[in-house]
C-alpha cells in the first residue's frame, strides 16, 4: 500500500510530502513486523502467555487501594506501640528502641564497648584519685574495691575533686601521679607516665633532661609533663635524678688537678646550663664514650665527686629546668676533655654557695 | 517515475548512510512503547493466537490480521513526531 502513484508535475513540495508520508509509512510497519515476529516467536517457543496466571492468584495479589493500608493491604505502624520482653534483662521495650536497647544489654556492637572503655578509663582515674586522698599506702593494697566503693557512694564529690584547685592542695604528695590525672577525669590519660625499668641510662638520661620524671608511687612511672608540673616539686626532681643518675654520673674526670677537678666540673656546667637544650644531643654519645673513664673516677674520687654532685644538683633545683641532667652530661663530656679554663672555675663555685 | 524512484533511492540511500534510519526507527519504537501501543498490539495478537489455535499460528497469519490495525492504532502525536524529524532531514541533506 505505498503511495508511489503521484503526479509528476505537481510542486516539489507535494512529492516532497509524498516521500516523507512513504518513509513514514515503511517505518511503522517495520515495527510492526518487527513486532510480530516477536510474539510468534514466543508463541513457539512457549513462553507468550507466561504471565497469565490463574483467576485465584490474580485475585490474592491484586494492588490493594484502600486507605491506611499500604498496596500489600498491611498496615503502617501497626507495631509501633507494642512492647517486647528483653530475654536479657527482661524487661519491657518498646518495639523502636528494641534494637538499640538490645545492642546495649547484652554489650555487643560498637557503641556499648566503646562505652564500656570510657567508663573503664574514668573509674580508673576515680579511683586513683581517690586512693590519694587516703595519704596510706597500706590502702593502695585494696586500690580496687576501695575506690569502686567510694566511687559508687560520692559521684558528686568526684568533680569537685577534680578541679584545678583541689590538685594544688594535694601536691605535696609524694612523687602521686594520680593528682595529674585527676585534671583530666574523663580522658584515656591513666597511662600518662613511662616505666622508666624498661630504659637504659641513655634514655634515662634524656628523659630527665626534657621531662619532669617523677616516679609516681602507685604505677612505678616516671611523669612526663615539663620540669614545670605543679604536681611534683623540685625536691622530687632531684631525689630522682639523684637515684636514677647517681651511680653513673661521673662528675670528676681521671687524672688531673684534684682541687681544680672539683670546680671545673661546675664551671662546664653552669656554661653548658645556658644552653640546657642542647645537651641531650650531646650527652648519649659522649656518655657512652665516657662510661668506663666516669666509672674510674667513681672509685677513685667518691667523696668529691658526691659532693660535687649535691652542688650541682642544688644549682640545678634552684633553677628549675633541666639543669640538673643538662650538669650531670655536660660532667659527662668533660670527663673526656680533660685539661679546661680553669680561670671561671672561682666565680662559678661562688655562685653556687650563694645558690645553695 | 523514473525520476521518482531514483530521487526515492537517493533518499534511502541517504537515511541508510547517515545512521539516520536507525534512528528513526529506535526513536519510533521507543515512542510506541511509551504510549503503550505495544501492549495494544499484543492483545490482538493474543486474540489471533487464540483464535487460530496456540499450535497451528504462522507469522503470516499473524502478520496479515495484526499490521493493519497497528497502522491505524498508531497515535497522532507520534506520526506528527516523525514526520516532522524526516521532513527536517530531508530538507537538510537532499536539494
Amino acid at each position: 500500500m505505498k503511495m508511489e502513484e503521484k503526479p509528476l508535475s505537481g510542486p516539489d513540495n507535494t512529492r516532497l510530502e509524498a516521500l516523507i508520508q512513504d518513509i513514514y509509512s515503511e517505518l511503522v510497519e517495520d515495527a510492526c513486523l518487527g513486532l510480530c515476529f516477536e510474539v510468534h516467536r514466543a508463541v513457539k517457543q512457549g513462553y507468550f502467555f507466561l504471565d497469565e496466571t490463574d483467576q485465584d492468584s490474580i485475585k490474592e495479589f491484586e494492588i490493594v487501594d484502600q486507605p491506611g493500608v499500604d498496596i500489600f493491604g498491611q498496615v503502617f505502624n501497626q507495631w509501633k506501640n507494642k512492647e517486647c520482653e528483653c530475654p536479657n534483662c527482661k524487661r519491657l521495650i518498646a518495639a523502636s528502641r528494641f534494637a538499640p536497647h538490645l545492642e546495649k544489654c547484652l554489650g555487643m556492637g560498637r557503641n556499648s564497648s566503646r562505652i564500656a572503655n570510657r567508663r573503664l578509663a574514668s573509674n580508673n582515674n576515680i579511683s586513683k584519685s581517690e586512693s590519694d586522698q587516703e595519704d596510706n599506702d597500706d590502702l593502695n593494697d585494696n586500690d580496687w574495691s576501695y575506690g569502686a566503693e567510694k566511687k559508687a557512694k560520692k559521684r558528686k564529690s568526684d568533680k569537685n575533686q577534680n578541679s584545678p584547685r583541689r590538685s594544688k592542695s594535694l601536691k605535696h604528695k609524694n612523687g602521686e601521679l594520680g593528682t595529674s590525672i585527676s585534671l583530666d577525669p574523663y580522658k584515656y590519660n591513666y597511662n600518662a607516665g613511662i616505666s622508666f625499668e624498661s630504659l637504659g641510662p641513655n634514655e634515662v638520661r634524656s628523659l630527665l633532661t626534657t621531662q619532669c620524671g617523677v616516679i609516681s608511687e602507685h604505677t612505678k612511672k616516671m611523669c612526663t609533663r615539663s620540669h614545670r608540673c605543679p604536681q611534683h616539686t623540685d625536691d622530687q626532681r632531684r631525689a630522682i635524678r639523684l637515684r636514677l643518675l647517681g651511680p653513673s654520673v661521673p662528675t670528676l674526670p681521671d687524672a688531673d688537678v684534684e682541687g681544680d677537678s672539683f670546680d671545673v666540673p661546675d664551671g662546664q656546667a653552669l656554661l653548658s646550663c645556658l644552653q640546657w637544650e642542647d645537651s641531650p644531643d650531646i650527652s648519649p654519645t659522649d656518655s657512652a664514650s665516657s662510661k668506663a673513664s666516669t666509672n674510674h673516677s667513681d672509685s677513685r674520687r667518691p667523696k668529691k665527686k658526691k659532693s660535687a654532685l649535691s652542688m650541682n644538683s642544688g644549682g640545678g633545683g634552684v633553677n628549675l629546668t633541666g639543669v640538673i641532667g643538662s650538669s650531670a652530661q655536660s660532667n659527662i663530656s668533660l670527663s673526656t676533655k680533660k685539661k679546661k679554663p680553669k680561670t671561671a672555675a672561682p666565680s662559678v663555685s661562688s655562685i653556687y654557695d650563694e645558690l645553695n | 517515475m523514473n525520476k521518482e524512484s531514483r530521487l526515492k533511492a537517493r533518499v534511502n540511500q541517504k537515511l541508510t548512510e547517515t545512521g539516520e534510519r536507525d534512528r528513526l526507527k529506535e526513536l519510533l519504537r521507543a515512542k510506541l512503547t511509551e504510549c503503550g501501543w505495544e501492549d495494544q498490539m499484543k492483545a490482538q495478537c493474543k486474540e489471533v493466537i487464540k483464535e487460530k489455535g496456540l499450535e497451528h499460528v504462522t507469522v503470516e497469519d499473524i502478520v496479515l490480521e495484526v499490521t493493519p490495525k497497528g497502522r491505524a492504532l498508531v497515535p497522532d502525536s507520534v506520526k506528527k513526531e516523525l514526520l516532522q524529524r524526516i521532513r527536517a532531514f530531508l530538507t537538510q541533506h537532499v536539494s
